[in-house]
């Protein structure tokens, strides 16, 4: 990796690697009784906040990189959900409430009626029983509609605050329109009770274990992109509009076409995220598309700090992990400690938690001037 | 990243201690009801009729000679959430048993989860059925034994029109959808009956109370509430203001208990109907002992439970019922087992404050349904009581 | 007591007398030999009595009384008004509650028998607190009976929308007997639109008439006067003579043509005032954020919090007066009044603390203001949480918000207009302190050049926390506002952030006359789509119309132009 990574992130990301893909699927190999055993549901749950991660990472691309807020990246990670959904959704087969092959939301909200020629599934959901075709899905779905907003919003020359409040309308109007039953996507209730994905029973360890260290990898590529992407000369206008777009327009680039580019490269990624995500949590419904997830993954990146690559991860691992914790031991005050972590860190730690040992080295040699 | 691996060692050394400690004396039981987010303000509640039945039985020795230990989560409106805390209680706490989840959502979130782990969770709040799972107890009321009598109960009335208005989720929906089967079953044609839907937590109801208000303009109109708690107030609000009220065109709630209806100006809203299978005016001793002995807790209890203009309402005793039949089948299976448990669960009868009920081979209770109209101090006179109706979870079950 | 007499002779109708033959010999007699305290003592036995075939019958009696006692216990006891006092011997009296309350908020009865305070048996008077009464019960059968003596009643009310209800009422049930009473009314009436509701009332019942050419005039007069109320009955009379007198019918259809399409203008006429009042209960909830993110540029996530606040201090306020005047006294009617400058300082100084601790750090980062402004809006929402309990609380409207006045079959609530007219001076407050005041000014100079604001003499500090004082506290009044038409619990803001932000942007942000007619134009398209499209798929296409919108204005209706490059 070239300059921008300083060495203690670096050995920090190989250690914290090594363990998510290495250690802990170990780990939990181990008998349930060992004390160093790491729970399923432990795996999991790392597995989840390492989805978040890949989702912060894409928020920061855009926000830390570029200087485009936006606060409607769920949508893109929730699209992705939603196809990867449908597939784990038609694969559950004849195991669900009515022992048919129609999935069990549409059997009860007969859609054998509005769908007489395919026996009651819709047919945007059939070619989604095939693994490729979903896993296609998750890409092109998100990139399109990052697309086509991208291209409105980028050539009208929409920016600043205006462009966060047009992504925060655009997966507002999403998430009412998934909420809607007669969208076929299964309502407020979403897609749930999976049963398992290529072939891999998703309640077992084995799979649990894969999916983890596949998110690993999914995150260690996207940093891979991501690093890459902002160190060449791509990452310098990339800097540079974030900095001062009409300075970089008038040395003659097309700024609107970058920042498209990079919008749908992020969708993309939060599409992946999200996609890894469904079979982890075990349910995609449309409040995962609500306006306050995306300024939650915003907060992440924020509280990590932005304009890093590492920040995002920490961020988005420590939040969640601090949620997790705080909602089980103080379910009354969980609201002041993350509440109160956010303004903390705005206020004093303005690089987040990544740039505190700076803040810090900074503070020392201010106080102890160096002797020369 | 050094810190990510520090934290996720801490993370490990902190969940491992909170394993640690089980003493032997007590049974760890889960709470799984959201305390902040937008369903706060009903399942709180529910949070607190919990420690008030655990309280309850602890002070009568417990079950099997244990006390109930209860393991609070809150899993903050947030659906995957609620499956991470199922399996944390389940996994991590080893809770015997949960009662939690008010949304079909949450529900649907973690039935796998206690699928998986083969546990146990009770459900109580009515909901629209379609469901059934070895691992859930619904001490709700299923479609049958509460959108059918209110409807019943508004054709003998001399009702001819229904406006059917819901908030836009699977329950109205898959209730609403049962009842306009129904309907045209009894006979009113396709043109008078109404449906229509709103998004959650939707404000401005002018719209849809003027449509209300020429619909009804004929007489023998009545409206069909499916609306969630929190848009019932504007709903209700415009209603009373439009000049409504429940003489010229009555709104039958489904999701509207006593609990809900503290936040509503009752004044302006005598009249209108409810459907439940427990009401607080209810004047059975069981009942009286009940509403006494929650008041009396509430001022002893811990903090964090509002203690002001407390009143108790169906899930609320549903919850209540849940802890009596879950120990009640444990100290007849004479073990924690969920295995043993569930065996011994069919059939148990409990004293319960509305009359008997009984756990059915189908998971959900036999139970009183009544019918309330609601008063100026924010209870429900009971103006008709149907007896005791088995809720049956398929529609097509109970729609022949 | 001749007088008495002459009176009550003078006053009940033929036709009154005809619909209770019946009981015409026992209780017209008897209330014609009978003096105030007999009608109390039926008006007693009607409420306790146990049967309620009796009770029904009782009220049937009543409705012959002209005693002002009748229509005020009746009422009442609609109402759940009406109290029951169980004296140790199990005797019970039915009272009021007094209007005065004394300093523990205990309140007198005051017996329906008699007029006077409720005693116990050694003749002590009782007092009640609010918990310990007990209301009569009513049930919906019974109170069906209340409401009709209550019409028949209600037709010589001196009120003239009580008149017209109570006419329209009667009319609708299509029974004849009352034709000669409506009949009678008619021909002493004066105002307009009770004369409407008569000539309804006489027509619809003639619809069921046995003689065609009465059914034809009936028709004619609904067609003529738009009869909303008339629509069922005529399109019932169209349907039925179909086969047998096809002449009718054919009258009908058309009738029933011309009403419909003064129900289309009337629906017209409904969603534009329905728009008016949505776009300003947006204005009302935006115009705090407008100032604080659209001037000074906060990206302000803790407004809706603010909001909030200023719901939670009306219902403080209303607490407060009812523990000064207790429930149903007329000075309770005017908490409101107090709570819109008390829910004004409250957010105002939560507002300045606020910004004070927090907000004046990040005006160099305004993005960052996001997240920590989202910080304090969930510590906002716990701590309200904690104060106030989970559950929504309620607020009662005062009787100067409740109610409505019918404007060509418009509802027109009155909450709803008190809303438009708050939003209109709501924003002529602001717009005069923006432009009329040094604090404005200074405001103003401010947001266009901080530095050289500074240099000019502008103390900075204390501007920037007057002005997100100010829209914070126009934030509070505005939650004052809202609590009279929606909920208050510590989600309240939650459920307006959005929204708000989408009003100011869309407006063009630090431009006052953009949010003005941003709210207005996203209120009016929503309520012309819901009908036709249903809520949520209006609010989508709103939401789409919006995004659409922005790419041709991308900087909102109002644009602030400038000669700089970057705005």
């Amino acid at each position: 990796m070239k300059r921008t990574l300083p060495k203690a992130q670096l050995v920090g990301l190989t250690i914290g690697f090594f363990f998510v893909l290495v250690v802990m699927p170990l780990l939990n190999l181990l008998p349930a009784t060992h004390p160093l055993y790491i729970s399923t549901f432990t795996l999991s749950l790392y597995g989840k906040y390492l989805c978040y991660a890949i989702l912060a990472l894409s928020v920061d691309l855009l926000w830390g990189y570029t200087g485009l807020l936006s606060l409607g990246q769920c949508l893109f990670f929730s699209l992705g959900g939603y196809a990867m959904g449908m597939y784990l959704m038609l694969k559950i087969g004849t195991r669900g409430q009515y022992h048919t092959e129609l999935p069990d939301f549409m059997v009860f909200l007969e859609f054998a009626k509005r769908f007489p020629e395919t026996g009651g599934l819709p047919p945007h959901w059939i070619p989604f029983r095939n693994f490729p075709f979903a896993a296609a899905a998750v890409i092109v779905v998100p990139a399109l509609v990052a697309l086509i907003f991208g291209v409105l919003a980028f050539r009208s020359r929409i920016k600043g605050v205006y462009f966060s409040i047009l992504t925060q309308a655009l997966t507002y109007a999403a998430c009412l329109m998934f909420f809607r039953n007669d969208f076929t996507f299964g309502g407020n209730n979403g897609l749930t009770d999976f049963k398992d994905i290529l072939g891999f029973d998703l309640n077992s360890a084995a799979t649990r274990r894969g999916l983890l260290i596949a998110t690993g990898l999914l995150l260690l590529a996207t940093f891979w992109v991501c690093h890459w992407l902002t160190t060449t000369r791509f990452g310098k206008i990339q800097r540079a509009i974030r900095d001062s777009e009409n300075r970089v327009l008038f040395s003659g680039y097309a700024t609107e076409n970058f920042k498209l580019f990079i919008f749908v490269v992020s969708a993309v990624i939060a599409g992946l995220g999200g996609a890894l995500f469904v079979p982890q949590a075990g349910i995609i419904n449309p409040s995962e598309m609500a306006t306050d997830k995306s300024l939650e993954a915003v907060v992440w990146v924020a509280v990590g700090g932005r304009g890093t690559l590492v920040g995002p991860i920490i961020g988005a691992v420590v939040v969640n992990w601090l949620k997790s914790v705080a909602t089980h031991s103080a379910p009354e005050y969980w609201l002041y400690i993350l509440g109160g972590l956010f303004i903390v860190m705005t206020l004093f730690f303005p690089k987040g938690l990544i740039g505190i040992p700076g803040q810090y080295r900074a503070w020392r040699q201010r106080r102890n001037p160096p002797a020369s | 990243m050094k810190k990510t691996i520090l934290n996720l060692a801490a993370g490990a050394a902190f969940l491992s201690a909170a394993l640690v400690c089980p003493a032997a004396d007590t049974v760890k039981v889960g709470v799984l009801h959201s305390l902040s987010g937008t369903m706060a303000i009903s399942e709180t509640s529910l949070k607190d009729v919990l420690l008030f039945t655990f309280d309850e039985i602890n002070a009568k020795g417990g079950v099997l000679g244990k006390k109930i230990e209860p393991v609070i989560v809150d899993p903050a409106s947030n659906w995957p959430l609620f499956a991470e805390k199922a399996e944390q209680l389940v996994v991590k706490d080893k809770v015997s048993v949960v009662f939690g989840c008010w949304t079909s959502v949450s529900r649907k979130s973690v039935l796998p989860v206690f699928e998986k782990y083969n546990s146990m969770l009770f459900y109580p709040v009515q909901y629209e059925g379609e469901e059934l799972s070895k691992n859930i107890f619904y001490t709700a009321e299923a479609v049958n034994q509460q959108a059918i009598p209110a409807v019943d109960y508004m054709l003998a009335d001399g009702k001819k029109k229904f406006y059917l208005i819901g908030s836009d989720y699977v329950y109205p929906r898959t209730t609403n959808k049962i009842l306009k089967k129904y309907l045209k079953m009894k006979g009113i044609p396709d043109e008078d009956i109404v449906e229509i839907y709103t998004p959650f937590g939707h404000t401005d109801y002018q719209t849809i109370v003027s449509a209300i208000k020429k619909f009804s303009a004929g007489g023998k109109a009545c409206v069909i509430s499916t609306l969630n708690g929190d848009t019932n107030v504007p709903f209700f609000k415009e209603f009373a203001n439009a000049g409504l009220t429940s003489e010229n065109c009555p709104v039958v709630s489904f999701s509207l208990s006593e609990d809900e209806f503290r936040s509503l100006p009752t004044k302006d809203l005598i009249g209108h109907l409810g459907c439940w299978t427990y009401f607080m005016s209810l004047k059975t001793p069981e009942n009286k002992k009940f509403v006494a002995d929650f008041n009396k807790w509430l001022k002893t209890a811990p903090p964090g439970v509002e203690t002001k203009n407390r009143v108790t309402c169906s899930p609320m005793n549903l919850s209540r019922i849940g802890v009596y039949l879950w120990k009640q089948a444990v100290e007849k299976a004479g073990s924690f087992d969920v295995d043993k448990v569930r065996e011994a669960m069919i059939g148990q009868k409990f004293a319960a404050p509305e009359g008997e009920v009984t756990m059915q081979e189908n998971h959900h209770l036999i139970n009183e349904v009544f019918i309330g109209e609601t008063q100026a101090n924010g209870q429900f006179k009971i103006v008709k009581s149907l007896g005791k109706v088995a809720g049956e979870p398929f529609s097509d079950k109970f729609l022949k | 007591m001749t007088r008495c007499l002459s009176e009550i002779l003078k006053r009940s109708q033929p036709w009154l007398r005809a619909r209770f033959l019946p009981s015409l010999t026992v209780a017209l007699l008897t209330t014609l030999a009978t003096r105030a305290d007999e009608v109390r003592i039926q008006l007693v036995s009607a409420i306790t009595n146990e049967n309620a075939k009796a009770q029904v019958a009782l009220i049937d009696q009543l409705s012959t009384s002209t005693n002002s006692i009748v229509a005020q216990t009746l009422t009442t006891w609609r109402q759940g008004g009406v109290y029951i006092y169980e004296f140790s011997d199990d005797k019970k009296t039915p009272f009021f509650a007094d209007t005065v309350t004394d300093a523990d908020g205990k309140v007198r009865g005051i017996q329906i028998s008699n007029g006077e305070p409720v005693r116990d048996a050694s003749g002590q008077v009782v007092l009640f607190a609010p918990s310990e009464l007990t209301a009569a019960d009513t049930t919906s059968g019974l109170r069906k009976a209340i409401k009709t003596s209550l019409d028949i009643l209600a037709l010589s009310n001196p009120n003239p929308n009580v008149r017209r209800d109570s006419a329209a009422k009667l009319g609708l049930e299509q029974n004849p007997v009352y034709l000669n009473g409506f009949r009678a009314h008619l021909e002493s009436e004066k105002n307009p639109e009770v004369r409407k509701a008569l000539q309804e009332a006489i027509a619809i019942t003639d619809l069921v008439s046995s003689e065609k050419s009465i059914q034809l005039t009936a028709l004619k007069t609904l067609d003529d006067l738009r009869s909303v109320m008339g629509l069922d009955a005529v399109m019932k009379l169209e349907t039925a003579s179909k086969e047998k007198i096809p002449e009718l019918s054919a009258e009908a259809a058309i009738a029933r043509r011309h009403i419909q399409q003064h129900i289309a203008f009337s629906n017209f006429l409904g969603t534009l005032f329905r728009g008016l009042s949505l776009g300003s209960v947006l204005l009302i909830a935006a115009i705090g954020l407008a100032i604080t993110f659209g001037l000074m540029g906060i990206i302000n996530m803790a407004h809706g919090e603010m909001i909030m606040i200023g719901a939670y201090s009306a219902y403080v306020m209303q607490n407060i007066f009812l523990k000064a005047f207790g429930p149903g006294a007329a000075a309770f009617n005017w908490y409101f009044v107090a709570a819109l400058p008390f829910s004004f300082l409250t957010a105002g100084l939560i507002g300045m603390l606020l910004e004070r601790s927090v907000i004046r750090f990040l005006y160099k980062r305004p993005l960052e203001s996001l997240l920590a402004t989202w910080g304090v809006s969930l510590v906002l929402q716990q701590t309200m949480r904690v104060i106030f309990g989970a559950a929504n609380v309620q607020v009662d409207s005062p009787a100067w918000l409740s109610g409505n006045v019918n404007y060509q079959d418009v509802v027109l609530a009155y909450n709803r207009i008190f809303v438009v007219v708050f939003a209109v001076g709501i924003v002529l407050f602001t717009w005069l302190l923006l432009t009329k005041t040094s604090l404005g000014l200074q405001v103003r100079a401010l947001m266009q050049n901080r530095q050289m604001a500074a240099c000019m003499g502008v103390r900075a500090d204390r501007v920037n926390m007057a002005t997100f004082a100010f829209g914070s506290g126009l934030a509070g009044m505005a939650g004052a506002c809202l609590s009279q038409i929606g909920n208050i619990g510590p989600s309240l803001g939650q459920s307006h952030i959005v929204d708000c932000f989408m009003v100011v942007v869309l407006g063009g942000v630090g431009n006052l006359q953009g949010t003005v007619s941003a709210a207005l134009g996203i209120g009016v398209t929503d309520q012309v789509l819901q009908p036709h499209l249903g809520a949520v798929m209006g609010k989508i296409t709103v939401l789409t119309a919006i995004i659409l919108f922005l790419q041709w204005r991308p900087a909102g209706i109002f644009a602030t132009r400038g000669r700089g490059l970057e705005g």
